[in-house]
């Protein structure tokens, strides 16, 4: 393989990882603090997209005021899901939670189906040129979304360090002993809910230029997160951060050489991760409901 | 009840089950084998939820006991009976196979393997040329029956009685097993279960590929009356709705649940009358409205508030001073 070929690849994985990172961190949060199966997770990402389209092409405002937009939007409607369903079933359990967010994500891929239609949109390149240095081409763009995912991960640790960001975790590790210390797990229940959303809402956002906004993209990406969260284990964001890369890395090497069945080759690799380390990658997961 | 109106009950059921093919249009006809297909889907996974652990790989299992009957039949020119137990026996090896990586880690490890499962499994039928590819299998020939071909929809509808039955009827008698009561005893707690000598992941391996089997039966059956295998038609959004169904008719009741759920979510949004692209929607709201208000299923719901005040009309005033009922 030729240095060229090598990079493009390299550059196409890490693009994707820092995707899954973005999704599956949200996913794993929410999982972790609110005990929320959210399978809505991948439908959040993809209206994300859409929004991006919407605000950027439709309206033609620029394309930064369009990922504020999504982020703000989708951290709003995931404080509004919790607030009209999710706080009302709690009391019935981990199933039924799980239930509302698939119906949940139904409605949203539906509605943006119904909305948006079939065929996908198009948002124009942020920078319309390749990079080339001697044989070397790359695309700015693609280096844009992986600098994009960095820096909103560097903000999710700077955030997971302040009060709030220590109580969410306090929550996540003990309900009852946070709330004797003076937590009010209802606000950081929202608070949960906006950042794991937005998360998704700015990943959308940020992709959107090179993938064109779907509604298939929800469920695809998804199923990455799944395998990145089996990967790196249930409630561990280091370990989902570690576990991102290296699904989206192997995808893009084994896309070279198998084609679609890539899917394959990342499931024989996480089976044989799962069979030797199975509280993930960075050791031992959070407790969870119902072992 | 007492033991003759329930057996009465039963008759009732068996001989409306038995006529109405032959009282409603041919249209209601194929949205009851729909149901059939999607009750057998429904108690799978109920039969699941029952040692704890939820699955979401349902598509994978019906798919593969799809396309196995959809290849013998057309590759190897088999009868459609015994492929329909090859297909069950397939989806019960591989997944052994598979499971025997999940199962022993725990409920969430299973769910999410359950999902990648799905996905890889669908890909795989999508993207290798054996199986066809994304426009599926060709045309397979129907089944037949002692040199009888199964055409009709109501004959369709007698085959898929059938399969359902015998279903229902393996998971009633295990149910009632010392197998079922070892299932129950891993439901309720996994610790008390462990500190009494059950072994769990036994007990739960044996019991999802129990489930796979029926599957894969279900996925033989699908192939009966849609005539060819796509990968779009395994999709994991059917694993997803499956859920619904059960929760929606009652978490509770693992035989009837489902029934309940996959014929109140089918005839709805049909009867409704709306276009089919608001149908999703309705089917959406219809399940999160009853997961708040009817937490407990609509048989639940039977058990808890209906019952008790048919008992309090049958027994007059001796309840109201206070006779527990």
């Amino acid at each position: 393989m030729d240095l060229a070929l090598f990079l493009q690849i390299l550059v196409n994985g890490l693009m994707s990882g820092g995707m899954y990172c973005l999704v599956a961190s949200g996913f794993t949060l929410i999982l972790g603090v609110i005990q929320v199966f959210n399978m809505a997770q991948g439908h959040f990402y993809m209206l994300g997209a859409y929004l991006t389209f919407a605000v950027s092409v439709s309206m033609g405002l620029p394309y930064p005021v369009a990922i504020l937009v999504a982020l703000a939007s989708m951290a709003i409607l995931g404080v509004l899901f919790h607030w009209g369903v999710i706080q009302w079933t709690m009391p019935h359990g981990f199933f039924h939670m799980m239930l509302v967010t698939i119906a949940f994500g139904t409605i949203i891929s539906q509605a943006s189906l119904l909305s948006f239609g079939y065929n996908e949109q198009v948002v124009p390149a942020v920078i319309p040129r390749t990079l080339e240095f001697g044989e070397i081409t790359l695309n700015p763009g693609k280096l844009l979304v992986i600098a994009g995912a960095i820096i909103v991960m560097v903000a999710l640790y700077y955030f997971m360090k302040t009060k709030t960001g220590t109580a969410m975790k306090a929550a996540a590790e003990n309900r009852e002993v946070a709330g004797l210390q003076g937590i009010n797990a209802k606000r950081i229940f929202w608070v949960t809910m906006a950042v794991g959303s937005g998360l998704c809402g700015i990943a959308g956002a940020l992709i959107v230029p090179i993938l064109s906004a779907t509604t298939v993209m929800g469920s695809n990406i998804f199923i990455r997160a799944m395998l990145v969260v089996l990967v790196g284990g249930t409630g561990s964001m280091s370990g989902a951060l570690l576990a991102a890369f290296l699904v989206g890395i192997m995808e893009s090497f084994a896309f070279q050489y198998l084609g679609q069945l890539n899917i394959l080759a990342i499931f024989v690799v996480v089976a044989i991760l799962v069979f030797f380390r199975p509280g993930g990658l960075m050791g031992k997961p959070l407790p969870m409901p119902g072992q | 009840m007492s033991k003759p109106i329930k057996i009465g009950l039963l008759a009732v059921m068996v001989i409306v089950l038995v006529i109405l093919p032959h009282l409603v249009n041919p249209y209601t006809v194929q949205v009851l084998i729909t149901t059939i297909t999607y009750s057998m889907l429904g108690l799978a996974f109920g039969f699941s939820l029952k040692v704890g652990l939820p699955r979401f790989d349902i598509a994978a299992w019906w798919g593969v006991g799809g396309y196995a009957t959809a290849l013998l039949m057309l590759k190897a020119h088999m009868n459609f009976w015994p492929t329909v137990l090859i297909g069950g026996i397939i989806a019960m090896v591989l997944g052994f196979l598979i499971f025997i990586i999940a199962v022993p880690r725990g409920m969430m490890v299973f769910l999410m393997f359950g999902m990648v499962v799905a996905m890889a499994i669908q890909q795989i039928f999508g993207s290798v040329k054996f199986f066809g590819g994304w426009s599926g299998t060709g045309l397979v020939p129907r089944p037949t029956i002692f040199s009888h071909t199964i055409a009709g929809k109501p004959e369709l509808y007698y085959l898929g009685l059938f399969f359902l039955v015998v279903n229902l009827l393996v998971y009633y008698f295990l149910y009632n097993s010392k197998i079922g009561r070892a299932w129950n005893a891993i439901g309720s707690s996994l610790r008390l279960a462990g500190s009494v000598g059950i072994d769990i992941v036994r007990y739960r391996m044996a019991n999802v590929l129990i489930g796979n089997f029926f599957l894969a039966v279900a996925g033989s059956y699908y192939i009966a009356f849609s005539l060819s295998a796509a990968p779009t038609s395994f999709s994991f959004s059917a694993s997803i709705f499956v859920m619904m169904y059960i929760v929606v008719g009652g978490i509770a009741h693992s035989l009837s649940g489902p029934l309940l759920g996959a014929l109140i979510l089918t005839f709805i949004p049909e009867y409704l009358r709306v276009a089919k692209e608001y149908e999703p929607i309705i089917t959406a709201v219809i399940t999160i409205l009853i997961i708040i208000f009817l937490p407990a299923g609509i048989l639940g719901w039977i058990d808890q508030k209906a019952k008790p005040w048919f008992a309090r009309l049958g027994k007059g005033r001796k309840t109201e001073q206070g006779v527990p009922a």
